[in-house]
């Protein structure tokens, strides 16, 4: 049914809007590439079909007339892919969408980040608590003390080495 | 010479078992003749690896087209380093190359100097030896390098032209050193755990191990990158390729232990997470194996046809699991005599901060490479993850991550102030604001670059900093003049100032990495004296020609450049004709400077000498290179042994009967 959909919204778009019928798309163009990008070639290059130029990729040239002729004849970015991801699923495109389960994909390394990120910060505060505890003093040192203390002690180190 | 091969293979195995049992047996009886006995074999075992490997060059360089491997990925035109590469452009011999840098690094570390007398070693040995075994199973009954065929062919099926490049012979071999050199700290830390010592010492052994591995890791990667940039023609140098993915993972992991690391030298904590990091860093190379051997995903690089994947996930699973229990039964020891953190705002929070990314980072590459499989596992459906997905949820996590490169090095071991910090980030901040204003007053648009690009000017200017108040306080004490003062800071602190070479070099790549993206690209077919132009270039085509090298044809174009009307030279893309191969290759024609490339691919070509070519200008894609170049220096810088390198001290420790 949905391909039913599809085609018949393709073909209505085709006879209904004809201002953007004859508009002419170089293969090369800020749009082609929009619209071509989104789609991974399936020739084994690992490239999607704007970038891929391996040489004898039928698959690729025939692929990217057709895109070129649904954007001559009006065809939207979204229409566009809508109409190959009825043909040949989601494995056509480049990335997985960013709805439904795929979703996921997307989202999960950022939610593994922050909930990561909130059980490190749980965790040094923890650890400053039991460190708070057992202090007595302490004075804040500047990074450049804690520099000048490193170059002292490996000049006193060399030192002993020669002489004792 | 089929004979020898063989019995190389199978006498390195009965060895290499003979050898863990003797090991086993001398540490359970605590004899030292038979501990010695194990070293003397694991020795064996390595010239046994070395005579394979010879004999399968010889069979390569040679054309002895009875063998198998040779017919397969050669063919007698072949020039000869592309012979002798083809070693490891299957699976066999690939896996051949492996067996025997391991046996190697096997062998290296039984009779290393600074080994003696540490009873660490027959223990380490016995662990490399348990993989050792696995590979010779593999190569013995699984991916045999020396089958011979019934029927000679007249002639090999030859090598695959994309890998017959300069890139062919160097990225593999350092890719498979660092790959194979992570077992290395890997067998250091099981040992550790075996023997309950796991001290700050081991660390300091393993160290250097570590950051070999990492360097060939990071050799590996940007080689590939190169060859990809030159050979494959689509004008890009990393493409989120699952077996790209798999080298990458660990040289995140190891990143994040080399800076962990850090704590438990000083503090002593953090043990559980660097060995943790270590069997993980470990278990990723098997599994980047496992990705390229058994084809489970689609990838340029995978090795066709083989079954492998399946020994390689059964033997990882045993090394996690084999793992994992050494440090649960390890895990009261590791507990133990723990330091402390005294603020939130510290180094060590930092660096904690820093291993977060690095994990995280190394998270979302693992769940966007094995996604596909994921999603077919639960709904059935098949999805590919490509390159707008890595670079949608890298880029923050990325940019994240030289953020705390550059917040990291002038925060205070233990505890910092307020103060602190705006004394020391206030100028860099500043600048780096300026910096961004410049850069969005020459017209730079898009928000992503720009805070890029002040993020990353923000960590050159507090590394600068850092070296600025490394020379004062020497001065301040010693009174040297400022370059002396500098060289002696840098080579007393080799670990330290080494590490901050090596951010500058991440940072000159982030550079161009970012720079890179901001490409543009025209696609043309031209009949010969027009032009074609892009940006401030005018490309004209003056003739096509062809000619000859050994039986390949190549077709090339001869272009004249002149940029803002200033004469560039000529330039050449080609088309290269296999005598033995279906597919031409590309030859890209790439004329750079530090500003960007020009990068010119050779379509195609029609009767009458019309030829289409894709020409791109790719910025600052040459500070990428530049950046890997200063990364290795500040590398070897880091760990090289010198008078002031000693870091990797002789074992004074307790003493065993064994060792």
């Amino acid at each position: 049914m949905k391909k039913v959909m599809v085609i018949l919204t393709l073909l209505l778009l085709m006879t209904v809007i004809p201002a953007y019928a004859g508009d002419q798309y170089d293969y090369k163009s800020a749009e082609f590439k929009e619209v071509a990008s989104q789609f991974m070639c399936m020739c084994g290059c690992g490239q999607d079909h704007f970038e891929c130029n391996m040489q004898g990729c039928g698959l690729n040239d025939s692929f990217k007339s057709e895109i070129k002729e649904m954007m001559d004849d009006g065809l939207t970015k979204d229409q566009i892919k809508d109409y190959y991801l009825s043909m040949y699923g989601e494995e056509i495109l480049t990335a997985p969408e960013k709805k439904g389960f795929s979703l996921t994909a997307w989202v999960l390394p950022f939610v593994a980040l922050g909930v990561a990120g909130i059980g490190i910060v749980f965790i040094i505060r923890k650890w400053v608590a039991g460190y708070k505890e057992e202090e007595t003093s302490f004075e804040a040192r500047s990074e450049e003390e804690e520099l000048e203390d490193e170059i002292v002690k490996s000049m006193i180190d060399e030192e002993r080495k020669k002489y004792f | 010479m089929h004979l020898i091969g063989n019995i190389s293979i199978y006498l390195a195995l009965a060895l290499s078992v003979y050898a863990l049992v003797i090991f086993i047996l001398g540490i359970y009886k605590q004899d030292q003749r038979l501990v010695d006995s194990g070293k003397a074999a694991t020795l064996g075992v390595f010239i046994l690896a070395s005579i394979s490997m010879l004999v399968l060059f010889t069979a390569l360089g040679t054309s002895q087209l009875q063998f198998e491997y040779v017919a397969l990925y050669t063919s007698t035109d072949l020039p000869l380093a592309y012979k002798l590469a083809a070693l490891w452009a299957g699976n066999a011999g690939s896996l051949l190359l492996w067996t025997f840098f391991l046996t190697m690094y096997t062998a290296m570390v039984a009779y290393s100097k600074k080994m003696k007398n540490n009873p660490l070693t027959p223990y380490v040995a016995s662990i490399m030896l348990g993989n050792t075994i696995f590979f010779y199973i593999i190569l013995g009954f699984v991916a045999k390098p020396f089958v011979l065929l019934e029927q000679v062919p007249l002639e090999g099926r030859g090598l695959n032209p994309m890998l017959q490049d300069p890139g062919m012979l160097l990225h593999p071999v350092t890719l498979y050193l660092g790959y194979v050199g992570l077992a290395v700290p890997f067998a250091f830390a099981i040992a550790a755990l075996i023997i309950k010592s796991v001290d700050a010492f081991w660390l300091r052994m393993t160290r250097r191990w570590t950051i070999i591995a990492w360097v060939f890791l990071t050799l590996g990667n940007v080689i590939g990158g190169y060859w990809a940039y030159k050979e494959l023609g689509w004008g890009g140098y990393w493409a989120w390729d699952p077996v790209e993915n798999a080298s990458f993972m660990p040289w995140l992991t190891v990143t994040a232990y080399l800076h962990s690391v850090m704590i438990q030298e000083r503090k002593n904590m953090l043990k559980i997470w660097n060995i943790s990091l270590i069997i993980l860093s470990y278990a990723l190379t098997l599994f980047g194996t496992f990705l390229v051997r058994s084809g489970v995903l689609t990838s340029v690089h995978a090795f066709g046809d083989s079954n492998l994947g399946a020994y390689f996930l059964i033997f990882m699973a045993l090394a996690v699991i084999f793992s994992l229990y050494v440090l649960m039964s390890r895990y009261h020891l590791l507990k133990k005599d723990s330091g402390q953190f005294e603020s939130l705002l510290s180094k060590e929070s930092s660096f904690l901060i820093n291993n977060l990314i690095l994990v995280g980072g190394t998270f979302a590459v693992f769940w966007g490479t094995i996604f596909p499989l994921v999603s077919e596992a639960v709904r059935g459906t098949k999805v590919t993850v490509g390159i707008p997905f890595f670079n949608t949820v890298m880029s923050p996590i990325l940019l994240a991550l030289i953020f705390v490169m550059a917040v990291c090095p002038l925060i205070a071991w233990q505890r910092s102030t307020v103060k602190n910090l705006r004394d020391n980030f206030l100028l860099p901040a500043i600048i780096s604001l300026v910096i961004i204003g410049l850069l969005a007053g020459l017209g730079m648009r898009a928000a992503y670059p720009i805070i890029a690009y002040g993020v990353i000017s923000f960590m050159i200017l507090t590394h600068i900093v850092e070296f600025y108040r490394g020379v004062k306080a020497r001065r301040k004490v010693t009174k040297e003049a400022i370059p002396v003062a500098l060289y002696w800071l840098m080579v007393k602190n080799r670990r330290r100032y080494g590490g901050y070479i090596v951010h500058f070099g991440i940072a000159l790549m982030a550079i161009g990495i970012v720079g890179s993206n901001f490409d543009s690209e025209t696609m043309k077919t031209v009949p010969k004296g027009e032009t074609i132009e892009i940006e401030d270039y005018v490309l004209t085509y003056e003739y096509l020609a062809q000619r000859t090298e050994g039986i390949n044809d190549i077709v090339f174009a001869n272009i004249h450049v002149s940029k803002a009307g200033k004469d560039m030279g000529y330039i050449q893309p080609e088309r290269i004709f296999y005598g033995s191969w279906e597919e031409p290759s590309t030859e890209v024609a790439v004329l750079g400077s530090l500003r960007e490339d020009l990068y010119v691919v050779l379509s195609a070509w029609e009767r009458d000498e019309r030829a289409t070519f894709v020409v791109k200008v790719n910025p600052l894609v040459r500070w990428v290179w530049i950046g890997s170049y200063i990364l290795v220096i500040g590398s070897i810088f880091a760990i090289w042994p010198g008078k002031y390198g000693n870091i990797t001290p002789r074992y004074t420790g307790p003493q065993r009967k064994v060792s």
